[in-house]
């Protein structure tokens, strides 16, 4: 039988390798943009499965929040990257020292 | 208890009126030429007066909810779209200067600040986990936007980023507690999420849980430590005028959404939250009194000085009563007319070759002006909290908070990092009186001459003498931020 | 059973294509897991009953978003980043922070199992049941406001990419075609009146 349980596990369990993501591709802008994309497809489990389980459907509403705001922040990230890489040539973080302190 | 009208269009009035205000600006700006962009300009502080109209008398009466159950008002949101109004129309005042020195006066700053403000409208009004969602990004999705706003500053792209990537973890984070929270309570709206944690049937680790998460969110937005690492860098790194517009209104939404979010939806657990939020404080206050010691650049220092005072609006939340959080109110209000004019003297005094963003752009100031270095000598003595400025009677109202608490350690530690705080606001004030001024060369005795037109003269010298005012009657202020938590 | 099977068979899958994206060392490998990540998740979201979302995550976000991020990986030369050091000097640090997190996490959801009123497994709906209709009729009704923002939302990403984006190079030369089109004869055209040329 596959109880809320089984799906709350699955979420954390991508939740965590989207946090292990970010820690490891420090150095790349797209591949944190994709861990962040990561985090947020666990958080949408949650809400679907509590949804599923509360027998509500306010939770699967705003998983169709989450992923319009989602698309909308994709698009302004890519934009900013592209600023970026026009701007200095590079989107590698680590050659990102003009600011320390 | 809840006057729960289904569709009550009239008390969103404000909302719509800007909602409406954006759309026209975007759409007149189109047919404006860059020499005209003065109607941009125009429009923008014309929209925020219409807003300012409807939002005056709305809320005034206690709470009122609408759009079911998502849209909530009340004497505090009153307070704090006022203000948040009142600051925008500042922001633009200053921003005017510096955009057409740089070649950036475009209509799309006025755009996007108009977008990020109706973001800290939502939040303010926000009475659903979804709509505090939904206002959040719309303010931080601008921000980010407005950071990268002049695209030739490969400095401004890099803070863009860095703000950007925090500021969506941290969302990503926030989310993920609001999905516990809403697991357990099965519900989005704050008063029915209080009234289930209040029931006492959810797991209470579980709860635990959500709030460390949602809490993370809140410390992010507003800049406490340790999650303070965007904040240096977007300062330094964005456009003057736009880091006067991040420093200032999105703090009051984020005192806002501590509310919302925090003191509403998880007042039953609010012992839980606040001992995390003591950690919070304390780290604030320390970190950012003793790294702005070493700093050289002006924006960076004011950046660790606004990480200090939001320890102190920390403090207030820890206390929990009433009349902590309206002190917490009431300091908010103050950090950020402050706030305001600290980098309304940076724009002030920054021309288009060089930005006024060191400590020795300072230098001898009262020998070029005296009559700003006086007003400057205000704004750092505000920050400081030597009376009787307003600064002073904010630090007072939130120390008195937590001393009635019964917390005096959290007081006398507070009271500690202050005075070293000190330190670095009496040395802008002493390179302003006894060192000498920069001149035009080294051989010659004139002065670099201050350029910058009446308006922003005049502006910056009422919002330092507002502190003054606000110090000398602070009870006028005190009574509205008090009688929105009554 | 054949729930047990599903959902065990796409949830391995999930996992292991949310390590591809983590670890691989070239973006369009990682941007290609992500896909494969989204196209699982909607089938185990099917399994909760989510149809319209489960649709929703193949159509908008499978089709539209990650073809932006394959777009914007292609832009930036592939080689450069491959090459440069993909990871962190330090990889321990992420590990043991998303150990600690997935630890926690765990606790906190077997630990609740036992007091949640909700473990029970809910009844499946009816065949008749449409979840798009549901979604709708709430969508436009009880949401309305959060509707309405979510287009202020949209507005403000379209404004803000092409603020950002968008540039004008000085020197461009570039056509002017109303002013092309609206030429008349007399602008381009002119008739001389010569006097006849003779040798006499």
């Amino acid at each position: 039988m596959i109880t809320l349980s089984h799906y709350l596990t699955l979420s954390a369990v991508l939740f965590s390798i989207s946090i292990v993501g970010i820690f490891i591709n420090r150095k790349n802008m797209i591949l944190l943009l994709m861990c962040i994309e990561l985090m947020l497809l666990a958080v949408n489990f949650n809400f679907i499965a509590f949804s599923r389980y509360l027998d509500d459907t306010a939770g699967q509403v705003f998983v169709f929040f989450i992923l319009t705001v989602a698309a909308a922040e994709t698009a302004i990230g890519l934009a900013i990257l592209v600023v970026l890489f026009r701007t200095r040539h590079s989107i590698s973080v680590s050659k990102m020292s003009s600011m320390k302190g | 208890m809840l006057q729960t009208d289904v569709l009550n269009y009239g008390i969103a009035a404000a909302e719509i009126a800007l909602a409406v205000g954006v759309c026209l600006v975007l759409v007149v700006d189109l047919f404006v030429r860059d020499k005209d962009r003065d109607i941009t300009y125009l429009l923008s502080l014309a929209v925020l007066a219409v807003t300012a109209w409807l939002v005056a008398p709305i809320g005034m009466n206690g709470r009122e909810v609408t759009f079911y159950g998502s849209f909530v008002v009340d004497p505090m949101s009153r307070v704090l779209k006022l203000f948040s109004l009142l600051t925008v129309a500042v922001v633009f005042l200053y921003s005017r200067k510096y955009l057409k020195e740089r070649d950036l006066y475009k209509g799309e700053f006025f755009l996007l600040s108009l977008f990020a403000l109706l973001g800290v409208f939502v939040l303010i009004s926000a009475n659903s986990l979804l709509t505090a969602f939904l206002g959040l990004e719309l303010m931080s999705l601008s921000l980010y936007a407005m950071v990268a706003f002049n695209r030739d500053s490969p400095k401004a792209a890099e803070a863009a980023m860095k703000y950007f990537v925090l500021g969506a973890i941290a969302s990503g984070v926030l989310l993920y507690g609001m999905s516990i929270i809403y697991g357990v309570t099965g519900s989005l709206q704050f008063d029915e999420i209080a009234t289930s944690l209040a029931a006492g049937q959810s797991n209470y680790l579980s709860v635990l849980l959500g709030l460390a998460f949602i809490l993370v969110g809140v410390a992010f937005k507003l800049g406490a430590v340790p999650f303070h690492m965007w904040l240096p860098d977007v300062y330094e790194g964005a456009p003057t005028s736009v880091t006067l517009f991040i420093a200032t209104v999105p703090k009051l939404a984020g005192f806002a959404m501590a509310v919302r979010l925090l003191v509403e939806a998880m007042a039953p657990v609010a012992a839980d939250w606040q001992s995390m939020m003591i950690v919070l404080a304390l780290l604030s206050l320390g970190v950012g009194n003793i790294v702005a010691i070493a700093q050289t650049n002006i924006k960076r220092m004011l950046a660790y000085s606004t990480i200090a005072h939001v320890g102190f609006i920390l403090i207030g939340f820890i206390a929990g009563s009433p009349m902590g959080l309206a002190a917490s109110l009431f300091y908010s209000i103050i950090y950020v007319l402050m706030s305001a004019a600290a980098f309304g003297c940076i724009i002030l005094l920054g021309t288009k070759e060089a930005e006024a963003d060191q400590l020795d752009s300072f230098k001898g100031l009262n020998e070029r002006s005296p009559w700003l270095a006086v007003m400057m000598l205000l704004v750092m003595a505000s920050m400081i909290g030597i009376p009787p400025f307003a600064g002073f009677y904010a630090k007072w109202a939130v120390l008195s908070a937590i001393v009635e608490r019964g917390e005096i350690w959290i007081a006398i530690v507070a009271v500690l990092f202050s005075v070293i705080g000190a330190f670095y606001y009496l040395r802008v004030i002493r390179m302003m009186y006894f060192d000498p001024p920069k001149r035009v060369s080294t051989d010659s005795d004139e002065l670099v001459p201050i350029v910058a037109g009446f308006d922003v003269k005049l502006v910056f010298s009422l919002n330092a003498l507002a502190l003054l005012a606000l110090g000398i009657f602070p009870n006028q202020l005190l009574a509205l931020c008090t009688a929105a938590f009554m | 059973m054949a729930e047990q099977i599903i959902f065990y068979a796409f949830s391995c899958l999930l996992i292991i294509a949310a390590l591809g994206v983590v670890v691989s060392r070239n973006p369009i490998n990682a941007v290609m897991s992500l896909v494969l990540c989204f196209v699982t998740s909607a089938a185990i979201w099917l399994l909760l009953e989510a149809e319209f979302l489960a649709m929703i995550l193949v159509l908008v976000y499978v089709g539209a978003v990650m073809v932006l991020f394959v777009f914007v990986v292609m832009m930036q030369d592939i080689e450069s980043a491959t090459l440069s050091a993909r990871f962190a000097p330090n990889v321990w640090p992420g590990l043991v922070v998303g150990a600690i997190s997935l630890a926690e996490l765990l606790v906190v959801v077997w630990v609740r199992r036992e007091g949640l009123p909700i473990a029970a497994v809910p009844e499946p709906h009816p065949a008749d049941y449409s979840n798009t209709l549901e979604l709708g009729k709430i969508l436009y009704t009880q949401y309305v406001y959060a509707f309405e923002l979510a287009a202020f939302l949209l507005l403000l990403a379209i404004v803000a990419a092409i603020v950002l984006t968008m540039r004008e190079r000085p020197g461009l030369k570039k056509q002017n075609i109303s002013q092309q089109v609206s030429v008349r004869k007399e602008d381009r055209v002119r008739v001389v009146k010569m006097e006849p040329e003779s040798d006499a």
